[in-house]
């Protein structure tokens, strides 16, 4: 059924039909909406779940590890600096092989204070043991939830599905609402392969002396290497059942392009405008949104940009003293694949726009610049204010 | 297509998981200190002169021991019904609860647990002693007396009460007015106190005439007589007022119908005094339909009477009028005149309280049908020179002569000697003089002053039976809980119930009890906001919150369904949650023995 929905309310709706058992957050913008329309579908019934309020981020993390602890789906949604407070129990929740799945809305972290747009906040917890996808649009926000409970689910780790702050969580946006059956075929009820029994005590989570503690993290790095075909294989079923797929990395007219634009997130929207411009123009661009972060899909990525010349990578986040995440992921993952230049470029941070002169900035750069600068080249910036 | 069998594949699954118990890992050989269960001591129980456990009282019940909570009380203080009404409940103030909301309604409890313990026989933890073979003779049969006389005969020692007035009850019977404790209450309360035994001699006071006669009989004599006789005016014309005191009296003896029996009598009337006498004289005159106004010297701030009488009297149309002293008392064939002196306040006196001076030259007359006098009280003779004899010794509550001119050792107690003048202290006096005189049957005069120590509340004033005679209760620390000391994140916020009160208009208008016992269910909730500061209420915080699984719940040897909680040393690691989440401070934080 194709309805008008916010971008946060389609995640909400996502875990209704997930049925989702226990929710557990603390309020921050912009993550709220997800969270007050969840509390509003567990106490009108429409979802048959719990509603845990707790006194913080950490304590919502808590809750849902606790909970998934004892068997159940559960979700939880946060933001910035809520996320940052998560950061212990995040690596609890993937330790603990937790199928748990997060909504995180990307928003700066202060000082200074700032609501909008930016990545930095999820992209600081990618060594948490966490699957990472980036959605581009709310019909993305809610097939890619329902898939990643089935992800979870397979490989036992917790899975953050990423919305850009208002861009995408506050937009208003046609969604196609699949039917409750049709969800609950492509996503059965919750079987654990553990799970806090009462009736029969053990204790989870406890000591991993030196003998077994390695590979235990080797167990949870297979998982992640497993994540691309099953993916893959979850998404095969799901465009089978509801006509939609995205893969772990979404290309546009990279196969004859020279020059190819890497970006996540709503950017990528501007970036395939900007890429139909440049074509009518006469240049051979190409754009590479990609969606899944962790793990990083590098045979996508090495099969996408296999015969480009040039790879700019546009971040709306920063690694301080490094610059642009994806870009140095980028860099890292192209070694053994085809040996392009990669130029970084860092936008929108805070929420400040994306505009199609950016991108066009940043083809235009690439294009006429012989070899990329060793540092991340920062669009939009008033020098003026740094004098 | 999607195939709803294609599996997606099992990955292995290695992390911490283990079925094997964790008991190896003595996590307790870590800590330095140890939690214990210490109970302690409520401060509410301090501020009660008698020294009830108003905790456990609160506690069993919320859980519907109703039972069991009215023989806690009966432990401490044999007229709860009088007190549920009556008592100036200072436990109520010394309520922990003030400082999060509000008071528990303590005293609006008491009487409904009384209710609920309707006529019975008494239970047998109730019944006395074996006999001693000791009997004393008590005079008056006030609250002093016949606390005295019930503690005395659950020690075993025999008890005979003499009673100037024709019945038993002393000023709870005429002193206090029917609108505030009906004679069906107390009368309940001493059919107990005879339950055990006690002879109560009516129409005999215990003068020298009769002890002379019969002092062989005795081993001892507590004397709680009281302040029967009031003070008389000390101006021109004081003696045309009426004594305060004997009206009361004359109108509880049904000497005054409660209605204007003759049109002719007086239609209004001055109540000199801002005691709770003066209070009570002048809402029982608005009652016969006489018009009564209250002359006090002071304001209305200064007068001793219990603030919520007052407010109820004022309700009720009594009229106050402030800084006026009343100069002399005139009378002719219309009506009483009245010269009084304005006054005006001067400085705060020694009690606080501010002090007046007169007004130069300001004075003023009014007329009334009648002038009542409540000034104050005092003993009658032979007491009052008795209580200024050589060789006493000072007791909390009570004055003990232990060679006195009668030959046999003699308490004075109640109104004769209390700094407070109240039923509860009354009661208070009995069970000292009770411990008093047992100590001293048994051990001897020395033993009676560490032995009352052993029993106080929290090194206070109060004493408990229940700890004299060596029950549960003598174990609790005597430290105070205070607020501070709790966790009120446990707790909700409710307001305090009592009991629905007459309104005013139709109180005033008879001698019905004007305020009503608290129903069932607001006595429930009453009883559940009770913080039981300083006692296990059997909350299992400790037991939900130990992060090592470390407090267990073992069955009591006597009772199935009365679990017990016991703290496992060899995993507790010291960590003091159970501490922090014990609402109630009852438990304490020790250096382990290494």
């Amino acid at each position: 059924m194709k309805t008008i929905l916010e971008g946060s309310q389609a995640c909400a709706e996502a875990v209704r039909l997930a049925r989702v058992q226990v929710v557990s957050a603390y309020p921050i913008t912009p993550q709220t909406h997800i969270v007050e329309e969840l509390a509003k579908f567990c106490s009108d019934g429409s979802l048959n779940g719990r509603f845990l309020c707790v006194e913080s981020e950490h304590s919502a993390m808590a809750a849902v590890i606790g909970a998934a602890a004892g068997g159940v789906r559960t979700f939880t949604a946060s933001s910035s600096q809520g996320l940052a407070l998560m950061h212990e129990m995040l690596h609890w929740a993937a330790g603990g092989r937790l199928p748990i799945v997060m909504a995180e809305v990307n928003r700066a972290l202060g000082p200074g204070w700032n609501l909008w747009a930016d990545q930095t906040d999820s992209l600081a917890q990618r060594d948490t043991g966490w699957i990472q996808l980036y959605c581009a649009d709310g019909q993305e926000v809610l097939d890619t939830t329902l898939q990643a409970y089935r992800l979870a689910e397979a490989v036992n780790l917790p899975v953050m599905v990423i919305l850009d702050a208002f861009f995408l969580s506050h937009t208003w946006e046609p969604v196609d609402l699949p039917a409750q059956e049709e969800v609950d075929q492509f996503l059965p009820p919750y079987a654990p392969r553990f799970r806090m029994d009462t009736d029969h005590p053990q204790s989870l989570h406890g000591v991993a002396p030196i003998g077994v503690y390695m590979e235990m993290r080797r167990s949870m790095q297979l998982a992640m290497e497993a994540v691309p075909e099953l993916l893959e294989r979850i998404e095969e079923e799901f465009f089978a059942r509801f006509g939609r797929r995205y893969g772990p990395v979404e290309p546009y007219l990279c196969d004859d392009a020279d020059v190819i634009l890497v970006t996540s997130g709503t950017a990528a929207g501007t970036a395939r405008v900007v890429v139909d411009q440049l074509r009518a123009e006469g240049q051979k661009a190409g754009l590479l949104r990609i969606r899944m972060f962790r793990p990083f899909p590098v045979r996508s990525v090495h099969e996408v940009l296999k015969s480009a010349l040039k790879v700019a990578v546009l971040d709306r986040n920063c690694s301080f003293g490094a610059g642009g995440i994806f870009a140095s992921e980028l860099r890292s993952a192209l070694q053994g694949g085809n040996p392009v230049p990669v130029y970084s470029y860092i936008a929108g941070l805070g929420g400040r726009d994306i505009t199609v002169e950016t991108i066009r900035d940043c083809f235009a750069l690439t294009r006429g610049t012989d070899r990329p600068a060793i540092e991340s080249v920062w669009l939009g910036v008033k020098e003026e204010l740094l004098k | 297509m999607t195939p709803q069998d294609a599996k997606l594949p099992l990955l292995p699954l290695f992390m911490p998981i283990s079925s094997a118990p964790t008991s190896a890992n003595r996590t307790g050989s870590w800590s330095s200190r140890q939690p214990r269960y210490v109970e302690k001591t409520a401060p509410c129980s301090v501020h009660c002169p008698c020294g009830e456990d108003i905790p456990r009282i609160e506690m069993l019940a919320v859980r519907g021991e109703y039972a069991q909570a009215w023989r806690t009380i009966m432990t401490e203080n044999p007229l709860p019904g009088c007190c549920g009404r009556v008592c100036f409940h200072p436990c109520e103030g010394g309520c922990n609860r003030a400082q999060f909301d509000a008071p528990v309604a303590i005293n609006a409890l008491e009487r409904f647990l009384d209710d609920q313990a309707g006529e019975g026989p008494l239970p047998a933890e109730l019944r006395p002693a074996p006999a001693s073979g000791r009997r004393i003779a008590i005079a008056g049969s006030g609250p002093a007396g016949l606390a005295a006389a019930w503690f005395l005969a659950r020690l075993g020692h025999e008890c005979e009460i003499f009673e100037a007035a024709p019945e038993p009850g002393g000023l709870l019977r005429y002193g206090i007015p029917a609108y505030r404790l009906p004679a069906a209450v107390l009368d309940r309360e001493i059919g107990r106190i005879r339950e055990l035994g006690v002879r109560i001699h009516s129409s005999m006071a215990l003068d020298e005439e009769l002890l002379g006669k019969t002092r062989s009989r005795y081993d001892a004599i507590f004397i709680a007589c009281g302040n029967g006789r009031g003070l008389g005016l000390d101006i021109p014309g004081g003696d045309l007022a009426i004594d305060g005191l004997a009206f009361l009296r004359a109108v509880r003896s049904g000497g005054l119908k409660t209605r204007p029996a003759d049109e002719s009598g007086p239609r209004s009337a001055a109540v000199i005094g801002g005691g709770n006498t003066a209070i009570d004289v002048a809402r029982t005159l608005l009652r016969l339909g006489i018009a009564p106004t209250i002359l006090y010297r002071r304001r209305r701030e200064e007068m001793p009477a219990f603030s919520h009488e007052i407010d109820s009297a004022l309700a009720e149309g009594v009229n106050l009028v402030e800084l006026s002293a009343p100069l002399a008392i005139r009378h002719d064939s219309q009506a009483f005149t009245l010269t009084l002196q304005k006054m005006r306040i001067s400085e705060p006196g020694a009690d606080g309280r501010m002090r007046v001076v007169p007004v130069e030259g300001e004075t003023r007359e009014m007329n009334f049908g009648a002038v009542y006098a409540a000034v104050g009280v005092r003993a009658e003779e032979p007491w009052r020179s008795l209580a200024g004899a050589e060789g006493a010794l000072r007791l909390s509550h009570t004055l003990l002569l232990p060679e006195s001119p009668t030959g046999l050792p003699v308490l004075l107690g109640g109104d004769l000697v209390n700094e407070v003048e109240s039923v509860a202290d009354a009661i208070a006096s009995g069970k000292e003089a009770a411990i008093a005189l047992d100590l001293l049957f048994r051990e001897g005069c020395g033993a009676i002053t560490p032995g009352l120590e052993r029993c106080r509340i929290g090194a206070g004033p109060s004493l408990s039976m229940e700890i004299y005679q060596g029950g549960p209760r003598r174990s609790r620390s005597q430290r105070i809980v205070r607020y501070d000391d709790l966790n009120p994140d446990h707790f909700t916020a409710a307001p305090p119930e009592r009991g629905d009160s007459l309104p005013s208009a139709a109180a005033a208008g008879s001698f019905a009890e004007i305020e009503a016992a608290l129903t069932a269910d607001r006595a429930l909730e009453q009883a559940g906001r009770c913080f039981n500061c300083g006692i296990c209420n059997d909350c299992d915080n400790c037991r939900t919150f130990c992060p090592e699984a470390a407090v267990l719940l073992e069955l009591r040897n006597s009772s199935r369904s009365d679990p017990e909680r016991r703290i496992t040393y060899d995993f507790c690691k010291g960590c003091g949650v159970c501490l922090t989440e014990c609402p109630r401070c009852a438990m304490e934080m020790e250096e382990a023995a290494s």
